[in-house]
């Protein structure tokens, strides 16, 4: 397996990876925030969100240099998941973090 | 070498080899054909089980005020009834095709482990069969399949049943476990030369994923169980909340499992449909990458949508928000597949067929599911419906749907290549249609009667509710649904008998598994193939001659041994030979002392569960005894001019990988145990009076350091044997270091004031307790090591042992600074007297 393949192969689960680790991430902060009573809750989920969605953006755009199969077929196919993978994460976590109330 | 021999010489050497004995010797079979359909035959009579409980349930609900059954009884057939379909017929099924199929498909000659296999299979059937003894005996299960929490305590369910459960079902889970660490392994090492990843079948792409999803997905529930039974056998409060303990615990630990779950049964089941649908379609599948990218989606999405399960426990809105977008996000790869699928029809040219008729029932029923599932993902309609009919029609229309009628489609596929004969088709349509109507007049009308308000599990109902006509013809369509799915049974029976004999390759497909003889010989494959196209726009008919004639890689039998090939990971290019281990009764003798360990525990003998594990210890140390070389060989021949080393002496075989797959496994055990921990600290009621502990730190401290110098000195063991210098003593010293280690945590443990009263001991009993057993599996592996090196098995070139060894202490190292860090946290909590 070469470098090439082997940045590929990591590419295809990158995306979704950094997403279950913002999940995670996030739920926690949110139970920690309620738990212990945050004054900036919704700042430090905002922050955390931010700070998840960067290598997200970066990797919805960045394609790992392939010249040759299976690399190059394995690197469209990680693009598309990467920026399935930050659509996930707009979708599930933005709108709750801003909207919605995080503690009971 | 390699002169190949006649064809059928070959096929006679061959067969000598692979073949298993008849009579007591079948109990011996490690081949993945028998072992396939063994597990899909026991799968399916646990179908047949289900399906006759089922059929209970709707008699019993069938008229107002029924008496047939009484709440008890019926309590115990609608839990054994969800346990059967999902543990015992829906994950073992789409096992057992892929232990099948998978390494026709791919071009290999078995599972990268066969003996595991086998072990695996023995677990699942007595696991099984425990369950359904249980249930004659009158004492199954009866708290729900998903056994929430304080139901299944011990004050609430005292006696068996809820132990039978537990220990069954996780006895059954090493069957799922072990099957998933086979799939994983093999998919990624044991393809046919030249099949890259790219080129691989899209089922081969699903069942990956999906091993990919066990791995990480049926640890939190092993553990919940685990956590579960001691709370009951010991009384550790880890879910009574009047001890800082949480029932909602283990209804996070149990759908961590439980929604993954619903998508490690769809997706192979989605798998079979990418290979049948461009065969009838007659052009090759629409957006295999796209797919491929859903797939992966899915698999990760899944993950995210647990807790809409419980949304109506009390949760922050936020939380709520979360997996409510999340799951109804997880629609949109399955639409995906869902169009390539319709697209491919479209743009082909359908020919009909019986699996074809599955296939459209399946767009239906399936389609009809996944709607009303963005609707319970709705947070307040889920509200509403919760714990009502309407979901028991979602979960039935989408695992039905999802589940069972793509597996019937892929039984009329597959079953020509097990049986070698083709449908009759007399009994196949009238059959599909009695399953399609008797479904949906079964499911379609428990939507209704949800939304009218019954709830599920009550045994019985006033007749003036308005629900009388909707159960009666409830209960009418299930029976219509058992008469087609006998039919079906009997269409199999005959098929076997009657059916017409046939040429290779009868669908016309494009995959490797219509290349070998049908029925298919033991090893698959004569000669393995080299492929330099994607491996389901291949021709069968033309390939399969040829490889049966020897004509590519290892098409001869050398030294009565089982060989196969491993490639690289991504590129499908040859890695190294794979010598499979033969036919032994040492699975069936390892799974018999794994379930004594299980009855032990169930009919409360603790003195003898440890007897039973040190001898199902003693006995997978028995298993390598046979495995590896004792010279180093170098590059062997294995035809068409080529070369390539034995697994022995290879830096990356399939013993690495796996290992590798099993500590992510365990890791994900810990990391739920470690969860748990934090969750009760944090959301748990009753920990604000407790006193923080006095726990002797230079203990703990002394365990980590021991720990890690058994992992350094394991490291080191191993670099000096890729130099060619002697290792054993350091190994020795790993494993020294390692036992001390175990020694040093047994004062933390015993430090910790009565674990029964408060769930924090109890949570810091059960991870020094993992770190223990992991430090002593270190020093077993150093120990197996230092072993193997006096056999004379290990060499700079031969080093998995030391690799191994290697891995094993690192995590145990890291297992023992985790579970201490955790004891830490914890001894320090509360601040009250």
């Amino acid at each position: 397996m070469t470098s090439g393949d082997k940045r590929a192969l990591l590419s295809l689960v990158a995306g979704f990876t950094v997403w279950s680790a913002a999940f995670v991430l996030l739920y926690a902060l949110q139970a920690l925030g309620c738990a212990y009573g945050w004054s900036q809750h919704r700042l430090v989920l905002c922050l955390a969100f931010v700070v998840a969605s960067l290598p997200l953006v970066w990797l919805a755009f960045w394609q790992s240099p392939a010249d040759d199969e299976p690399a190059s077929s394995l690197s469209v196919i990680a693009l598309w998941a990467n920026r399935a993978a930050l659509g996930a994460t707009v979708l599930v976590f933005l709108g709750p973090i801003a909207a919605v109330s995080p503690c009971l | 070498m390699s002169q190949t021999p006649s064809p059928i010489r070959l096929h006679k050497q061959l067969d000598a080899i692979w073949q298993t004995p008849s009579g007591w010797g079948r109990l011996s079979s490690v081949n993945h054909t028998v072992l396939g359909k063994r597990f899909m035959l026991v799968a399916l009579v646990f179908f047949a089980i289900g399906g006759l409980l089922s059929m209970l349930i709707r008699a019993q609900l069938a008229t107002p005020d029924s008496a047939f059954l009484g709440p008890e009884l019926y309590n115990q057939i609608f839990t054994m009834h969800g346990t059967v379909m999902m543990f015992l017929f829906a994950i073992p099924m789409f096992e057992g095709c892929a232990v099948y199929m998978l390494p026709k498909l791919l071009g290999a000659r078995d599972m990268a482990f066969p003996r595991l296999t086998a072990y695996g299979f023995w677990c699942y059937l007595f696991g099984g069969t425990i369950l359904i003894v249980a249930m004659l005996l009158g004492a199954a299960p009866n708290g729900g399949w998903f056994m929430y929490t304080p139901l299944s305590s011990r004050p609430y369910t005292p006696g068996i049943n809820a132990d039978v459960w537990l220990l069954g079902i996780t006895f059954v889970e090493i069957s799922a476990v072990t099957a998933a660490v086979e799939i994983f392994v093999t998919i990624l090492r044991m393809r046919a030369p030249g099949m890259s990843l790219p080129r691989m079948p899209l089922f081969a792409w699903y069942m990956l994923v999906t091993a990919g999803m066990m791995i990480f997905g049926f640890p939190p529930l092993i553990l919940g169980s685990i956590l579960l039974e001691l709370e009951r056998a010991f009384d550790l409060p880890f879910f009574d909340p009047n001890r800082g303990g949480d029932p909602l615990l283990w209804q996070h630990l149990f759908w961590l499992f439980g929604h993954p779950e619903v998508y490690i049964i769809f997706l192979p089941a989605a798998g079979a449909l990418s290979t049948i649908i461009p065969v009838f379609a007659q052009r090759p599948m629409l957006g295999y990458r796209a797919i491929i990218a859903a797939i992966v989606a899915m698999g990760f999405l899944s993950f995210g949508l647990w807790v809409h399960h419980m949304f109506t426990v009390g949760i922050p809105h936020m939380a709520l928000a979360f997996f409510s977008a999340a799951s109804a996000l997880v629609a949109v790869p399955t639409a995906v597949q869902i169009f390539a699928w319709i697209g491919t029809l479209a743009s082909g040219r359908p020919r009909w067929d019986i699996p074809m008729l599955y296939v459209a029932g399946f767009f239906v029923v399936f389609v009809i599911g996944g709607l009303t599932g963005v609707m319970l993902a709705m947070v307040p309609f889920n509200t509403q419906a919760h714990d009502s009919y309407f979901v028991v029609a979602h979960l039935h229309y989408v695992l039905v749907g999802g589940f069972v009628f793509p597996m019937l489609a892929a039984i009329y596929y597959w079953l020509p290549h097990i049986s070698g004969r083709q449908s009759l088709y007399r009994l196949s349509v009238p059959a599909f249609w009695l399953i399609l109507i008797g479904f949906n007049l079964t499911f379609f009308l428990m939507h209704l009667t949800g939304l009218m308000g019954m709830p599920r599990r009550i045994s019985t109902y006033p007749s003036n509710w308005g629900w009388d006509w909707l159960n009666l013809l409830s209960s009418i369509g299930g029976f219509i649904l058992t008469m087609g799915l006998a039919l079906v049974l009997a269409d199999m029976v005959l098929q076997f008998r009657l059916g017409r004999r046939y040429r290779r390759d009868p669908w016309q497909a494009g995959t490797l598994e219509w290349a070998t003889a049908t029925p298919p010989p033991t090893y698959n494959f004569a000669a393995l193939p080299r492929i330099d196209t994607r491996a389901d726009q291949l021709s069968p008919d033309r390939i399969g001659p040829r490889l049966a004639g020897g004509e590519g890689y290892l098409g001869f039998a050398r030294n009565g041994e089982q060989e196969t090939l491993a490639v690289d990971i991504a590129t499908g290019e040859i890695d190294h030979v794979i010598i499979l281990p033969r036919r032994s009764f040492l699975p069936l003798w390892t799974a018999l002392a794994t379930g004594s360990i299980f009855l032990a525990l169930l009919f409360k003998l603790y003195w003898a569960a440890p007897l039973g594990a040190l001898v199902t210890l003693a006995l997978f140390l028995m298993w390598p005894r046979s495995l590896g070389q004792r010279r180093d060989v170098g590059p062997v021949d294995i035809g068409r001019g080529e070369t390539a080393v034995l697994d022995a002496e290879a830096v990356g075989n399939v013993t690495v990988l796996a290992n590798r797959t099993a500590v992510a496994m365990n890791g994900t055990l810990f990391a739920s145990l470690l969860f748990g921990g934090l969750f009760l600290l944090i959301v748990a009621p009753n920990w604000t009076d407790i006193a923080p502990l006095d726990m002797p730190i230079w203990a703990g401290l002394s365990a980590l350091l021991a720990a890690a110098a058994g992992a350094v000195l394991a490291w080191l063991a191993r670099k000096r044997n890729g130099a060619g210098r002697p290792a054993g003593g350091f190994l020795a010293a790993a494993a020294i270091a390692q036992g001390v280690a175990t020694g040093l945590v047994v004062p933390l443990m015993l430090a910790v004031p009565d674990p029964t009263g408060h769930a924090r001991q109890a949570v810091i009993m059960a991870v020094l307790l993992y770190a223990i057993l992991h430090c002593g599996l270190g020093a077993l592996m150093a120990a197996h090591g230092v072993w193997r090196i006096g056999r004379g098995f290990v060499s700079a070139r031969r080093q998995t042992e030391l690799v191994l060894a290697t891995l094993w202490a690192a995590y145990a190292a890291g297992a023992t600074a985790l579970a201490l860090g955790l004891t830490l946290l914890l001894g320090s909590a509360g601040g009250g007297s």
